[in-house]
């Protein structure tokens, strides 16, 4: 079958295209060694080799500390206004395209964020393929969220077959023309068949609240929050307010959360649903491998492998999964 | 509205958090409009403790016998007491010495003066009266105190805080001193809210602000351990801030 081949050596050229379609940013190793999805200067190269970058693309639809309203005495609460310019976001990989699937699903879904709804309706998606490495858990648990996008590059000896997966990416081909050649290629295939599968949901059985494996993880859990703030689908936020210095004014934030810690589950009096770190960690091993809420049988773990990478105490769910989900024991 | 009535008191400290407050230069005026700074003896004379006050923000740890008076008699006259800063709320530096023979550590400085006479070992605020609200770090963040004084206004307190340092660390996504430096960071056990300000620098946090709560100390002593620090050199690093820390 002809397939659209990119050479590598056309690269900039296709980079230069997105360029003028917005703000492009794709993974890149700053000079402390960390990779990030950041600015791509006209000139600078993208990582293309970049498997995982510390956070994921969720960063730039939920911002870690943002407003949500504001409030002026006469004026009431209001949403904030201001429109989201168009950013492109170069080298997705699948597991991360994945992500942005069920934060879609959980923002846009009944009661739309009009936020993230902006953000979203400005982000344009240039998948990347990859090769898991021993991070990874894509291949362990196949999801059935889609790892969409606009466009799809997969490597190839000195290039990449592109594929488009919205109009949008049609329409980016087809200024592509000049650069792209056809060819016949048995097209490999790639990480992304671990997504968009039908697949029967994950049992719903209560999860054993007594098994010493809670308990266990919590011993070991330093309660540092890495593992969410870097995982692709922990949404999760807490609501703040702090007044103004007029006495009346306000501003709402949210800000991103962790299960893991004491305040995620207090109400008011100072209660709480989960009082201590074990019974929080089967809640947080619920969401990542049952689902829950609105996406009840959708397990949100897209398998990046992220947390596992910044866990200090080099905690891993996956052995847990594998009893639990697989019955492998 | 009713001006806020509000005393601001130093202990022992080094007067830092009070002029975090004051270099509010911008919002000073807008506070100044809300605000009856009514006992402030460092920024304003005279300084009469007299009448109620809604709030009562107080810097610093206890270690004179003058000191625990002039607290028992603001608490007595305040809605709210509120800790502020690492000193009020943990001990702090100050508090470094504890354990030490008291009269010897006092001579050793002081000679054979009698001003300090009295003096016993630095104690936070939550050692003598019942404290509403706590500010932590050396000095508190200019926006944790601006907010203090808008939830003040609506006579309200301030949530608090759970996070640890890295939190706010992971967030800016940093590279972590911890895991790839193998540096004595603190930030695991550290109270977060300062936006990670020494990590983002390459620095590994000092644990300033003082403990997070359900800080997970024996799993982070193994670790530190691993990484080849031995558990007197974690305790004495977070010592230095919060006497409190026990293996
Ligand atoms: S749970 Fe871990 S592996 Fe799964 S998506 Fe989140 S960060 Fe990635
Ligand atoms: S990254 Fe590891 S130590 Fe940190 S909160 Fe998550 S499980 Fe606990
Ligand atoms: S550098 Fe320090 S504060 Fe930052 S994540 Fe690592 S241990 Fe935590
Ligand atoms: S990073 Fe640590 S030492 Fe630095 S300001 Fe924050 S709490 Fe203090």
């Amino acid at each position: 079958m002809p397939a659209h081949f990119l050479a590598t050596k056309a690269l900039e050229k296709l980079l230069s295209l997105l360029r003028k379609q917005g703000e492009l940013h794709a993974p890149q190793r700053g000079d402390d060694g960390v990779l990030r999805f950041a600015l791509l200067k006209a000139g600078d190269s993208p990582d293309l080799d970049a498997l995982r970058t510390q956070l994921p693309p969720k960063k730039y639809l939920l911002h870690p500390r943002e407003t949500i309203l504001t409030y002026r005495a006469g004026s009431g609460y209001q949403e904030p206004q201001g429109r989201s310019s168009p950013l492109i976001l170069f080298g997705v990989h699948p597991c991360d395209l994945a992500g942005i699937d069920y934060l879609d699903r959980l923002f846009l879904g009944d009661a739309p964020d009009p936020t993230y709804a902006a953000r979203r309706a400005a982000l344009t998606l240039i998948g990347l393929s990859c090769f898991p490495d021993n991070l990874c858990s894509c291949h362990l648990h196949p999801s059935t969220l889609k790892a969409s996008c606009d466009l799809y590059l997969q490597r190839q000896e000195e290039g990449f077959v592109i594929t488009s997966g919205s109009l949008q990416g049609t329409e980016l081909l087809e200024k592509l023309k000049e650069i792209i050649e056809e060819r016949d290629l048995p097209i490999p295939e790639d990480t992304r068949r671990f997504f968009g599968r039908q697949l029967p949901p994950p049992s719903q059985s209560e999860l054993d609240a007594a098994m010493p494996d809670w308990q266990e993880l919590a011993n070991h859990c330093l309660g540092c929050g890495a593992c969410s703030i870097c995982c692709p689908t922990c949404a999760c936020f807490d609501v703040l307010e702090f007044g103004g210095l007029d006495g009346s004014s306000s501003e709402r934030l949210r800000c991103w959360d962790n299960c893991l810690f004491k305040s995620h589950a207090e109400v008011a009096g100072g209660m709480s649903f989960q009082k201590n770190r074990a019974e929080r960690f089967r809640y947080r091993y619920r969401h990542k491998y049952r689902g829950f809420g609105q996406l009840k049988n959708i397990p949100s773990c897209v398998g990046c492998g992220r947390c596992r990478a910044a866990c200090p105490a080099g905690l891993d769910l996956r052995t847990l999964a594998e009893r639990l989900e697989r019955g492998n024991p | 509205m009713k001006p806020l009535r509000l005393a601001i008191a130093g202990l022992t400290a080094c007067s830092g958090c009070q002029l975090s407050l004051l270099n509010c230069e911008q919002e000073l005026p807008q506070m100044l409009e809300r605000i009856e700074f009514h006992f402030f003896p460092m920024a304003c004379s005279p300084a009469i403790l007299e009448g109620e006050y809604d709030a009562t923000l107080v810097e610093g740890c206890l270690s004179m016998p003058h000191e625990l008076d002039l607290l028992l008699a603001l608490r007595q006259h305040s809605r709210y007491l509120i800790a502020v800063g690492t000193c009020a709320a943990w001990g702090g530096v100050a508090a470094l010495r504890n354990g030490e023979n008291r009269e010897e550590l006092r001579q050793s400085v002081y000679g054979s003066s009698t001003a300090t006479s009295g003096s016993f070992s630095p104690q936070p605020l939550h050692a003598m009266v019942a404290v509403d609200a706590f500010i932590c770090g050396c000095p508190p963040e200019k926006e944790e105190l601006l907010n203090l004084i808008g939830d003040l206004l609506r006579g309200a307190l301030p949530s608090p805080i759970s996070h640890p340092v890295c939190s706010d660390c992971q967030m800016r996504e940093n590279l972590c001193l911890l895991t790839e430096r193998s540096a004595l960071c603190l930030g695991p056990l550290t109270l977060g809210g300062c936006g990670a300000r020494c990590p983002s620098l390459e620095v590994p946090c000092e644990g300033c602000r003082g403990p997070v709560p359900e800080a997970n100390l024996s799993e982070a002593l193994e670790l530190y351990l691993q990484k080849g620090y031995d558990h007197a050199a974690v305790l004495g690093r977070l010592r230095r801030f919060c006497p409190e820390w026990k293996s």
